[in-house]
């Protein structure tokens, strides 16, 4: 028991990474190359930690409002996004952090500039996030198996089969769009009530790498991969003390190995493995009945 | 004020521009985007820093070691980063995954090596000459980085357009394939390709550094983020695209900071980027076949 009280804002961290981790997943999923994640995350943030205090209204109030915000978020920057391509929706996105990154900053009237909002009332504990967790799990793996998943699926691997199946890429590109701003919205709302006080530079840069890392170690396909790879991450400084300056340099050579060496990430290549050994098997004992 | 203004940014703008030459070259031939390109421009400055202060070499000195350590560095990272997923065959989004993974890598690096301080050139790396023409005050080594940066892009177009070796580059970036198949090895050509970038960005970083007067470990940085802003503007694989658009982010950013505030020169130069890829993705001088991959149809 004593562990797990040591541990607790770890596992809070994990948790929270995960959220982070399946808003970028969903897009990535669905063949979008968004690295909105930290954008969102700082608008559900900045609006539950706004709204506690300086209006003092009830934290359940402000995640909602957050996760809504991050999906009126997600639903209005996608119908431009969804119409560019790979790379340039990297780098429109990109924009939209580091324009976020500037509001936040600049506007001191709202969001205290750079000294960030405190004294955030601190009401959301780990239970909270294990269920704001396991509900997004279960909302993705649902949506997951569905049409709206497949459809995911095939546009990822190839659009153009995609588009000639009658599979629409913007919407499917909105959808993915919404549910990752909504999630990130909720991700950042529930941070903010978690941790007392948010700054603004916790949601630049270094956010969106972690978070990309987190996804592309995990695996992109699989609901259990952008899991897999928060616990990785975030354990990983604490296993890692005794090179704590080189920390960066060990999470750059993570990410620069896993796309090279395991480009599935973790989670997809163990069940693609998983599978082909139980194929194997099945026609072994076939026929050795035949 | 507002014609020194213009001329503060101007010179800026020129840096810019040939940093994001060196990016737009490699976008051009190999369609990567290269997110570790501001950490081989601060790398260069180091480099260039570190001539300077150890070997006493001086200003040419210091630019030659810029640009050989930057070339160098950003053909290290093209063999780490960039070969092995080539081989495979693999998409945008590998390249970009592992060059981000390249970068938080020599970022810390090299704070570690400074211990996260910020360096200064010696006082007398270059000499402080200030000219007054028509009320204008203008330093020697503003003229010299116009000079140089026109020199370089000379010299650039000379080599893509006027040799062989310039030939077989606009092939390979034509298609790998073909180009193959005539007998031209992408291996030397991306050695090429990266090197030449990679000094660009060297040189651009010495400059830099010499400007502002300040090298430290995260000075790549908003560089790299004004060069995806540069090339996007100027069009993909341009290189006048890349210049007009460096020269013009330079002066709006020093417009903005001199009369609207420092703090919102990033939301505009940002909010710029977002309306040209909403607007006119291909860009100001960008050709057909950028809009082709830029929009999907």
């Amino acid at each position: 028991m004593t562990f797990f009280n040591v541990y607790t804002p770890l596992f809070e961290l994990a948790l929270f990474n995960a959220l982070l981790a399946f808003s970028q997943y969903i897009v990535l999923r669905a063949g979008v190359f968004s690295l909105g994640t930290a954008a969102f995350t700082a608008m559900g943030a900045y609006c539950a930690g706004v709204m506690a205090t300086q209006y003092g209204l009830p934290s359940w109030m402000g995640i909602c409002a957050g996760t809504l915000l991050g999906a009126v978020a997600g639903v209005i920057l996608s119908v431009p996004l969804a119409r560019l391509r790979g790379v340039f929706q990297a780098l429109a996105t990109l924009a939209l952090v580091q324009i976020v990154l500037s509001i936040t900053l600049n506007w001191v009237s709202v969001t205290n500039g750079a000294l960030g909002v405190n004294s955030i009332p601190r009401t959301v504990h780990l239970s909270h996030m294990l269920i704001a967790v396991a509900v997004v799990t279960y909302l993705l793996w649902a949506i997951g198996r569905s049409s709206i998943g497949r459809a995911f699926d095939i546009i990822r691997e190839d659009e153009t089969v995609a588009v000639s199946l009658g599979i629409s890429v913007p919407k499917h590109h909105r959808i993915a769009f919404t549910l990752s701003g909504m999630i990130a919205g909720l991700a950042g709302a529930l941070h903010a009530h978690a941790s007392y006080s948010i700054t603004p530079n916790e949601y630049g840069f270094h956010m969106l790498v972690m978070v990309l890392a987190m996804v592309v170690l995990g695996g992109r396909v699989s609901v259990a991969g952008p899991i897999v790879g928060a616990i990785i991450l975030t354990s990983l400084p604490e296993l890692l003390r005794a090179f704590d300056s080189y920390r960066t340099v060990v999470q750059g050579a993570v990410l620069m190995l896993s796309i090279v060496f395991l480009p599935r990430g973790v989670v997809d290549t163990a069940l693609s493995w998983l599978r082909a050994r139980r194929l194997k098997a099945g026609t072994a004992t076939k026929e050795a009945r035949a | 004020m507002l014609m020194q203004q213009l001329l503060n940014g101007i010179v800026v703008g020129s840096v810019y521009g040939v940093f994001a030459l060196g990016f737009t070259l490699i976008f051009g031939v190999n369609h990567i985007m290269n997110m570790a390109h501001g950490a081989v421009f601060m790398w260069g400055a180091f480099a260039g820093l570190y001539a300077v202060t150890m070997l006493d070499v001086g200003f040419p000195g210091a630019l030659l070691f810029g640009a050989v350590g930057g070339g160098l560095l950003s053909v290290l990272l093209d063999w780490v980063a960039f070969r092995p997923l080539r081989k495979r065959g693999a998409s945008d989004f590998s390249a970009i995954v592992s060059s981000i993974g390249a970068n938080l890598i020599l970022l810390s690096l090299a704070q570690q090596l400074t211990q996260t301080r910020v360096m200064r050139f010696p006082f007398d790396t270059f000499p402080i000459k200030v000219y007054t023409i028509f009320g204008l005050r203008i330093q020697l080594l503003q003229l010299v980085i116009v000079g140089l940066v026109i020199l370089m892009v000379l010299g650039l177009v000379w080599y893509l357009y006027r040799t062989s070796y310039g030939r077989q580059i606009r092939a390979v970036a034509f298609s790998e394939q073909t180009s193959r198949l005539l007998g031209i090895n992408p291996v030397a050509i991306n050695f090429q390709v990266f090197f030449i970038s990679g000094a660009l960005a060297g040189i651009a970083g010495v400059l830099i550094g010499l400007v502002f007067n300040s090298v430290h470990f995260m000075m790549g940085e908003p560089l790299l983020l004004r060069g995806f802003v540069v090339i996007i503007l100027g069009g993909l694989g341009s290189i006048p695209g890349a210049l007009i658009a460096g020269l013009l982010i330079g002066i709006v950013q020093t417009m903005t900071v001199a009369y609207i505030s420092a703090g919102m020169a990033d939301a505009i130069v940002f909010s710029l980027l977002f309306l040209v890829l909403l607007f006119r993705p291909k860009g100001l001088l960008g050709g057909a076949s950028a809009a082709v991959r830029v929009n999907r149809q």
